[in-house]
């Protein structure tokens, strides 16, 4: 009974995390309509950015406990909301108008390309990176389970995020701009809302969230690698996609189901943990079947 | 008009042979550079002078035969240079991976069915070969079983692929690739991450091991692949083409186009697409196994979602559904990396800004693909 | 007497939008009705259900006494409804034959080994077919027959309308729906289309249309009979100048009283 709670633990820190990526997700796609499939990679680039900025702090005798969580995390969010921002600017809104395809493979294309520099331009980037431990990894005791503490704070720290950026979304003007484009972009601007500016913002934010993800990963596992970002830019999308891509809780439900059925596989099958992946997709395809614009479908109507 | 689209389609072939075998040979990496740049000016000169159009469309309008240059222009090349392991190694996988390009085309390019998981494809077809290979059934039918593998699998993807659309069905295509690499890296029974051994083909009782020996002549068993790959290229190509000048393509463009508007039509809008998807994956699997027998060896490594990107970028770089584009988009991909060994390291970001480049700024492709006219079968 | 068509107490319901209410209606062999209402009154929609694209909440749609409700679109077309578009609905990048052509889809040898390896017998099916096809566009004009094979983009709206007329005209339908042909076009090219309209009519006694147009003078030279639709209802049924008369019409749709 301890050993099943331990794995729910577990698997909520997974599917925060993975929560985090798909909003990430289903924001681009609400003002957009397109997916960013770099964003897995800008993951990646703010555990990076994260490691960085601790270096940096430790080579100047600052790396104190709660400083150095608070630096890590603003150094990953500064860097990926101004990448994801850049990669808007140059790559996306000029490009707006053309085929959904052309869009998710140039930014499947632009992720390899960070992902190859990190692996280049990190020195000896492509060998898993030690990550600070931030948090404590002292064991708790509640009834008999025991749980990490870096881990418990881990939970915390994501749902506070997610309800942030809820609130952000629902109750400041930003938020209100962001809606006004996702239902209708030009209706938005005729109404003096400045699109790109919105746009822009939107990326920054969406992005900024895969860092702190991406600082979330790295002190979970306590190792930061190159190649990361791939996979779980696969899981944050799959997880969107589930959700109804354009909602922001069908995402974080999206993110749960996903680490729900990589952990239901793990404890119903230890034996065979490594095809934990596959029952994962294997069960989203199904739910694609089923459920063709996700569980919470998409507001969607074709024009005749 | 004739004549002098003969010429055309001819001098079109010519240039390219020599490009393909300069750029082949070239030991000194400036040469590369140079040959790349030289077909990167020319191609910057046709489009500006319009003529990359009218080549496009005399090409696509010429009669089925002109089709035959390429394998040509393949054996030219391979018994030129007949001793050189290593670049007839890179010609039989340009050729295997255009073959698995073709495969591609008639699903994203004429059907829009879109299929990011074209690396499983091609491994379900390399898997089968070292599977029946150890059973000592002739090469040419694994090569047919391959295709056919990949095929059948490919139809369990069928429904979720015909009820998605847009980014949800591009989801479904990822997620399987994704699966499949798992599922090898795990499976003990194919070997798991270390992979298996392939039997090497053999036709007519001659295993293509064994070099061509002529006298004095004596060939790298590399020529036999290029041989083989070749063969199966020109037959699929040709098909393919045949396939675009026909009722049936003109129903897979509307498919793609407009689906809706094909379905008031009477077009069997998910039939089309079905069976775009099935040709699709038995071509690619095809490519596959002849891929795992000239490797000699497999492993999960071969398939993964890097090279279903590097497919699908090989068909968009050259130009979506234009078949003729797909050797020099595959020259470029597959061959320059490994020429540019200075940029060695470096060749993967690359190949990354290149795409991203081609995307951002000729998003047609480097050949776009050209009208489709029935002017020849009207003549004659 | 039996009608070519009929619709009966049809509805259509789109969440909580009723957009055809219990809709009934008769179309004749040989004759053109006109469908007219304001924006959002449900002509569209009518045509979408008859032609498979949206579900009906309830009603029947017989086509010559049999039952069509529910068919896929692929079906009506084979029985012989064919239509256009309000928002065209062709392949831009193909040429006006690829266009054209598809509208005779069940004609068409779609057999996959004859399609690959047949070439000398698919020949012959794209000679017979060129023909027919450029006879259809040369009905329009003869400038439009010698640009078929011209890519449809470089074709100005006039010559987009006509390729998808012709394309509904070349499976020979029994029942042609035209959903507001005049869209877009300018006064001249609006006149010169209703020319085409009534040569197309000429030339098919038997086929019937239904037109959608917003257009008066359209409706009143070509329409034998209109149909006014408010809220997905019908509200008056007659020849043009009955229908125009009426004062609820006035009213509800002229917005004159």
């Amino acid at each position: 009974m301890a050993i099943l709670f331990e794995y729910l633990f577990n698997g909520a820190v997974l599917g925060i995390m993975y929560a985090l990526v798909a909003v990430g997700f289903t924001l681009f796609f609400g003002v957009l309509d397109i997916i960013k499939f770099s964003h897995g990679d800008v993951l990646t680039l703010g555990a990076f950015s994260g490691l960085v900025s601790f270096l940096a702090l430790q080579s100047l005798g600052l790396d104190l406990p709660v400083v150095g969580l608070v630096v890590v995390l603003a150094a990953a969010c500064i860097v990926t909301g101004a990448v994801g921002a850049l990669i808007g600017q140059a790559f996306i809104i000029p490009m707006r108008n053309a085929s959904g395809f052309n869009i998710l493979l140039m930014t499947l294309m632009i992720g390899t390309g960070i992902r190859e520099a990190i692996r280049l331009f990190y020195p000896n980037g492509a060998n898993p990176k030690a990550f600070p431990a931030l948090l404590p990894k002292t064991p708790i005791e509640i009834g008999g389970v025991f749980f990490r503490l870096d881990s418990i704070v881990l939970l915390g720290l994501g749902f506070g995020v997610i309800l942030l950026t809820n609130w952000l979304i629902r109750h400041t003007k930003l938020g209100l701009a962001i809606r006004a484009v996702a239902q209708d972009g030009d209706t938005a601007q005729a109404m003096g809302i400045p699109f790109k500016t919105i746009v822009l913002a939107t990326f920054a934010l969406g992005s900024a969230l895969a860092g702190i993800a991406g600082v979330m990963h790295g002190i979970y596992y306590s190792e930061i690698n190159f190649s990361v970002g791939l996979l779980l830019g696969v899981i944050g999308f799959s997880a969107a996609v589930v959700g109804g891509l354009g909602s922001i809780w069908g995402a974080i439900i999206g993110g749960f189901t996903f680490a729900a059925l990589q952990t239901l596989w793990v404890v119903v099958f230890p034996d065979a943990s490594g095809y934990r992946d596959v029952f994962a997709f294997t069960a989203i395809i199904i739910a694609m079947t089923i459920w063709p614009t996700g569980i919470i479908a998409e507001r969607y109507s074709e024009r005749v | 008009m004739k004549l002098t689209n003969l010429t055309t389609s001819f001098a079109v072939a010519a240039i390219g042979t020599l490009l393909t075998g300069v750029i082949l040979v070239a030991e000194n990496q400036w040469a590369v550079i140079g040959a790349l740049l030289a077909a990167a000016a020319l191609s910057i000169v046709l489009a500006r002078l319009k003529i990359g159009m009218v080549l496009a469309s005399v090409l696509n309008e010429s009669s089925a035969w002109v089709a035959l240059l390429i394998p040509l222009g393949g054996v030219i090349i391979g018994f030129a240079l007949h001793e050189e392991d290593f670049v007839l190694m890179m010609l039989a996988t340009v050729l295997i991976y255009g073959l698995a390009c073709v495969g591609l085309t008639i699903q994203f390019g004429y059907a829009g069915v879109i299929n990011f998981a074209g690396a499983a494809f091609f491994g379900i077809g390399g898997y089968t070969a070292a599977l029946l290979g150890e059973w000592g059934i002739p090469s040419l039918l694994i090569i047919v079983a391959g295709g056919m593998v990949a095929a059948a699998i490919g139809c369990i993807l069928i429904l979720p692929v015909l009820r998605t659309k847009g980014h949800y069905a591009a989801l479904i295509t990822i997620a399987f690739g994704l699966l499949f690499r798992s599922f090898l890296e795990v499976n003990h029974t194919l070997g798991g991450p270390q992979g298996l051994k392939v039997e090497g083909a053999s036709v007519a009782g001659h295993s293509l091991l064994d070099g061509i020996q002529l006298g004095s002549f004596q060939a790298s068993f590399y020529l036999n692949y290029v041989l083989l790959a070749l063969g199966v290229f020109t037959i699929c190509f040709i098909l393919a083409r045949n396939l675009e000048k026909s009722w049936i393509g003109v129903n897979f463009d509307a498919v793609r186009e407009d689906p809706i508007g094909a379905s008031v039509f009477g077009v069997n809008v998910a039939y089309w697409r079905i069976m775009a998807f099935v040709i699709g994956n038995f071509v690619i699997g095809l490519a596959g196994a002849i891929f795992a027998m000239m490797q000699n060896f497999i492993a999960p490594s071969n398939f993964t979602f890097s090279d279903s990107l590097i497919m699908l970028s090989i068909i968009v770089l050259g130009g979506l559904g234009n078949l003729w584009a797909i050797l020099p988009a595959a020259i470029l991909v597959v061959v320059m990396p490994e020429k540019l060994q200075e940029i060695g390291e470096f060749r993967i970001l690359v190949f990354a800004v290149l795409v991203v480049l081609v995307l951002r700024f000729r998003p047609s492709g480097l050949f776009p693909r050209a009208l489709r006219k029935f002017r020849r079968e009207v003549a004659q | 007497m039996s009608h070519l068509f009929s619709a009966r107490d049809v509805s259509v319901r789109f969440g909580g939008l009723q957009a055809l209410d219990k809709l009934s209606l008769d179309v004749d062999e040989g004759t053109i009705i006109g469908l007219i209402g304001p924006n959002g009154s449900g002509k569209t929609t009518f045509f979408n259900a008859l032609t498979g694209l949206c579900q009906t909440a309830g009603g029947q749609l017989l086509l010559d006494g049999t039952d069509i409700t529910g068919l896929e679109p692929r079906h009506v077309y084979s029985r012989g409804v064919t239509r256009t578009f309000q928002r065209s609905r062709l392949c831009l990048s193909l040429s006006v034959f690829d266009n054209v052509v598809i509208g005779r889809q069940n004609s068409l040898d779609l057999n996959i080994v004859s399609n690959l390896l047949q070439r000398g017998r698919f020949n012959a099916a794209v000679r017979e077919n060129h023909e027919r096809v450029r006879a259809l566009l040369a009905t329009f004009s003869e400038m439009l027959a010698g640009r078929i094979f011209d890519p449809l983009h470089s074709l100005n709206m006039i010559d987009r309308r006509r390729i998808e007329v012709c394309r509904a005209l070349v499976a020979e339908p029994r029942l042609l729906l035209l959903d507001e042909p005049s869209a877009g076009m300018t006064p001249d090219e609006t006149h010169e289309f209703m020319d085409d309209i009534l040569k197309v009519r000429s030339n098919n006694p038997r086929m019937s249309i239904i037109i959608i147009e917003h257009e008066m003078d359209l409706m009143r030279r070509v329409a034998e009979r209109c149909i006014v639709l408010n809220y997905g209802r019908k509200v008056a049924d007659g020849t043009f100048d009955a229908v125009v008369a009426d004062p609820w019409v006035q009213e509800a749709y002229l917005g004159t009283s």
